[in-house]
């Protein structure tokens, strides 16, 4: 049960960082390839203060984000005026250094020996797995909220124009760069929340957490999900995370002697479904609602 | 000393890392975007030499060409298989690096649940130490540097002197016009894919005999090709030979004075500046 | 409403496409700025706007309240201003309709902040008004959907660009890809707006017997320097315009 309630919470956090993602590429057009580093601030950045300086959870939780948010911040300032593969680049660039960093700053964070122990809030209740994971479900229903909201909103139309012909949306009187870099550094802080929240779900971190696999296993859930969709995010993390690492993990017979190449099997899985995805039906499996998506194509079709 | 040395470590470290930048530049010139799957043409390429060296039994120097073959045959097969076909569809830019993200995870997966996860090694042949100016090296490392630095010479020619690097230049600066004046994007693009995967295989062969063949040495040096591409400006095949042995070489050097983790750090610091600076402006 | 240009020059490598002494534009109401192929015409509107940033010179705009240098401004503080251009090339948004793509436009850009995220309502009757008012006074396809054609296209780029209200709107080339009487119809609905008042206009045009039936004043633009100006009936009766333009 508690194994359960653990797989389900880090679904929880996996939507929540597709939904995130969701705003950055889906709505402004940002190729954040760096997810895991943003989580990955918020996670250690919320161990180092829990463990090592004694903060208490919540608060370090903040802390922890505002730095995810403040670095998104800097980044942003550096790169996201360039094309669209210098961001991808960037960021990912970003997330090597954290996790890089996170091995060699040991007197920080126990480098390879790892960091812990973080302990659930909620002083001495019973089931405070349970109500953490109700807690991180309230945090993710108001984000899948919000960005409800903000595509509804005027804020998320000139998002959409940005992400469509940002030279356009400039010249009538939009601040464009401005309005990008704050929208990557709120959503990189709520990356940093997500991360931070999972600190206390994993209570004891590793560098190996920090594997760009996260990043690549959130963008496979989104574009399956439908990138421009809003509830894409949850349906593609049900699609990959709850069905192979919920469903199969806890209830396929699976042979013990083939259980090591399980997770091998569901990267290979999610590889193929990517690919078919994008071949046959590239607005994902729920399409886009509200405006509809245009792309320009890339260089080398046979017209 | 300490700068002799670091060159010379620096230049050993970035030829691997030369002939991918090359073969992943191709690519990304010609098509216009960055082909993360050019991973496993790196890992691939390691893959076949330990079935040509180690399975099949034939002499380390023996098995070089054919894996480099397969491996350019694999690249070609992806290109037919997935890519052509998406291209043709009208997948944008950043969806075409996403795909390729999954055609990455298809191909190395698919090979663990193969041939299993662990390390493997090749026979390498009898090495010797050798010593000159005051460097030391073994015969291996130097056949190895000679033996890229001829192929990248080899490549660099056939892009500025050849038929071919013309058609290549002519495609990707204007695909219409060179279709116009006879130019078969076809058969040109799959001798591109067939020669950036053969780089990339060689560049895989000769990271694995140094160290260990696994399944994520092609991903782990993507990044850094990836970075180098970019820096070195979109295509310029010139730009990534320079950038990777600037790169090279500024790794060893950080490594030697501090650790090498910082190198890394240092270096990708760097790029991020670089991107800054000279990264293709949207608006 | 005058924007002035000094000593203005574009040059791409040593090849000089843009050079004029001086030049006001927004004086007159509406102005035509006429030349041959090549004269330099888009350049100089993009030089105006902020999107080509000048080899040497200055730009200033006199908006009433005082003289305000646009040569450090970004693009959106030009269009702040009130300064904004139509697009010779068809440009648009995608995945907005036209009324969306509209009601951005029409949007000051201090409501589309995060509070707008938990609004009540997205845009208020005043522009649903304005929007309204423009969508129905064309033919389009579908004026609850997206521009169809490029003439579509080209008439929201236009549409876009005066529901912001401009202080001075530069027009390139806005027959191009429009038919006769959708041209017409802008070309009245922007005299009248002139005529009240509400905006001064340059329009870039090929099209002379429009610039002559519109425009009040018309600067002649070869080689990148402003060879003549002056009212519709001088510069038709102008010897080094016929020569350079017409072809006499």
């Amino acid at each position: 049960m508690d194994y359960l309630i653990f797989s389900f919470s880090l679904m929880l956090v996996y939507i929540g960082l597709a939904q995130l993602l969701h705003i950055q590429f889906g709505l402004a057009g940002i190729p954040n390839f760096g997810v895991v580093g943003f989580w990955g601030i918020g996670l250690y950045g919320t161990g180092v203060l829990y463990v090592v300086f004694g903060v208490a959870l919540l608060p370090a939780i903040l802390i922890a984000s505002a730095l995810s948010a403040i670095i998104g911040y800097l980044l942003a300032l550096l790169v996201l005026q360039r094309s669209g593969q210098a961001i991808l680049a960037a960021t990912l660039a970003l997330s090597a250094i954290i996790a890089t960093l996170v091995v060699s700053e040991k007197d920080l964070t126990g480098g390879v020996q790892g960091l812990g122990t973080i302990k659930f809030p909620f002083g001495d209740m019973a089931n405070r797995n349970f109500v953490f994971m109700i807690f991180i479900l309230v945090v993710v229903l108001a984000l899948v909220w919000v960005s409800a909201r903000l595509r509804d909103s005027r804020m998320g139309r000139q998002l959409v124009a940005i992400r469509d012909n940002e030279e356009l949306a400039a010249s009538l009187g939009k601040n464009t760069a401005a309005t990008k870099r704050w929208v990557f550094a709120i959503t990189c802080g709520g990356m940093g929340i997500l991360g931070g929240m999972s600190a206390p779900l994993h209570q004891f971190l590793v560098p190996y957490q920090l594997a760009p696999s996260i990043t690549f296993a959130v963008w496979i859930a989104l574009v399956l999900g439908g990138k421009g969709h809003n509830l894409g995010a949850i349906v593609g993390t049900f699609v990959t995370f709850g069905l192979f690492d919920i469903l199969i993990e806890t209830y396929a017979p699976v042979p013990a002697e083939q259980a090591i190449l399980l997770p091998n099997f569901k990267l290979f899985c999610y590889g193929v479904l990517l690919v078919v995805i994008i071949m046959f039906r590239p607005i994902g499996l729920l399409g886009t609602d509200g405006p509809k998506v245009r792309q320009p194509a890339a260089k080398g079709a046979e017209t | 000393m300490l700068i002799l040395d670091a060159i010379f470590i620096g230049l050993l470290e970035a030829s691997p890392l030369i002939l991918a930048a090359m073969g992943f530049t191709l690519i990304y010139y010609l098509n216009g975007f960055m082909n993360i799957a050019y991973a496993e043409s790196i890992t691939f390429g390691a893959y076949f030499a330990i079935l040509f060296n180690v399975v099949l039994g034939a002499n380390f120097y023996m098995a070089i060409v054919p894996s480099m073959l397969c491996s350019g045959a694999l690249s070609v097969a992806v290109y037919l298989l997935i890519f052509r076909p998406a291209l043709n569809r009208g997948v944008g830019p950043t969806e075409m690096i996403i795909l390729s993200v999954g055609v990455s995870f298809m191909l190395r997966y698919g090979l663990i649940l193969v041939v299993g996860p662990e390390n493997l090694f090749l026979n390498e042949p009898n090495i010797t130490y050798l010593q000159f100016l005051g460097i030391g090296a073994t015969n291996l490392q130097l056949i190895a540097l000679a033996l890229v630095l001829l192929t990248a010479g080899i490549l660099y020619w056939m892009i500025y002197n050849t038929g071919l690097g013309e058609q290549m230049r002519g495609l990707a600066n204007n695909r219409e016009l060179a279709m116009a004046s006879g130019i078969n994007p076809h058969r040109t693009s799959v001798a591109i894919w067939f020669i950036a995967g053969c780089a990339g295989g060689l560049s895989g062969i000769f990271t694995g005999v140094f160290a260990q063949v696994a399944p994520y040495m092609g991903w782990n040096v993507i990044l850094i090709t990836m970075l180098v591409t970019i820096v070195a400006g979109v295509g310029s095949v010139r730009g990534a030979v320079v950038a990777a042995v600037v790169a090279g070489i500024l790794t060893a050097f950080i490594t030697l004075v501090t650790k090498p983790l910082y190198a890394e750090v240092v270096l990708l610091t760097a790029f991020i500046g670089v991107l800054t600076i000279r990264g293709a402006r949207t608006a | 409403m005058r924007l002035e240009a000094q000593n203005l020059t574009k040059a791409y490598h040593a090849h000089e496409v843009v050079n004029i002494e001086k030049v006001t534009f927004g004086a007159k109401g509406l102005e035509g700025l006429i030349g041959p192929n090549g004269a330099g015409k888009s350049t100089l509107m993009g030089l105006l706007t902020r999107r080509i940033a000048p080899t040497s010179g200055t730009i200033s705009l006199d908006t009433g309240a005082g003289v305000k240098q646009l040569n450090p401004l970004k693009s959106y503080e030009v269009a702040r201003v009130g300064l904004i251009k139509t697009n010779q090339r068809i440009q648009g948004f995608d995945s907005l309709t036209i009324r969306d793509s509209l009601r951005l436009a029409a949007t000051p850009p201090k409501d589309e902040g995060l509070t707008s995220i938990f609004a009540g309502h997205r845009d208020t009757d005043e522009i649903e008004e304005k929007v309204a008012r423009l969508v129905e006074a064309f033919p389009f396809t579908d004026r609850n959907g997206y521009a169809m054609s490029g003439g579509e296209k080209k008439l929201l780029d236009i549409l876009r660009c005066l529901i912001t209200e401009p202080k001075l709107l530069l027009m390139d080339e806005p027959t191009a890809g429009l038919p006769d009487d959708i041209t017409r119809s802008v070309m009245n609905m922007v005299r009248e707006k002139v005529l009240a008042g509400d905006m001064r206009v340059v329009v870039v045009e090929h099209d002379l017997p429009l610039i002559w039936e519109y425009c009040d004043y018309v600067h002649f633009l070869s080689e990148g320097s402003i060879l003549f100006e002056g009212e519709p009936d001088e510069v038709k009766s102008n010897r080094v315009v016929a020569e350079k333009y017409m072809g006499v």
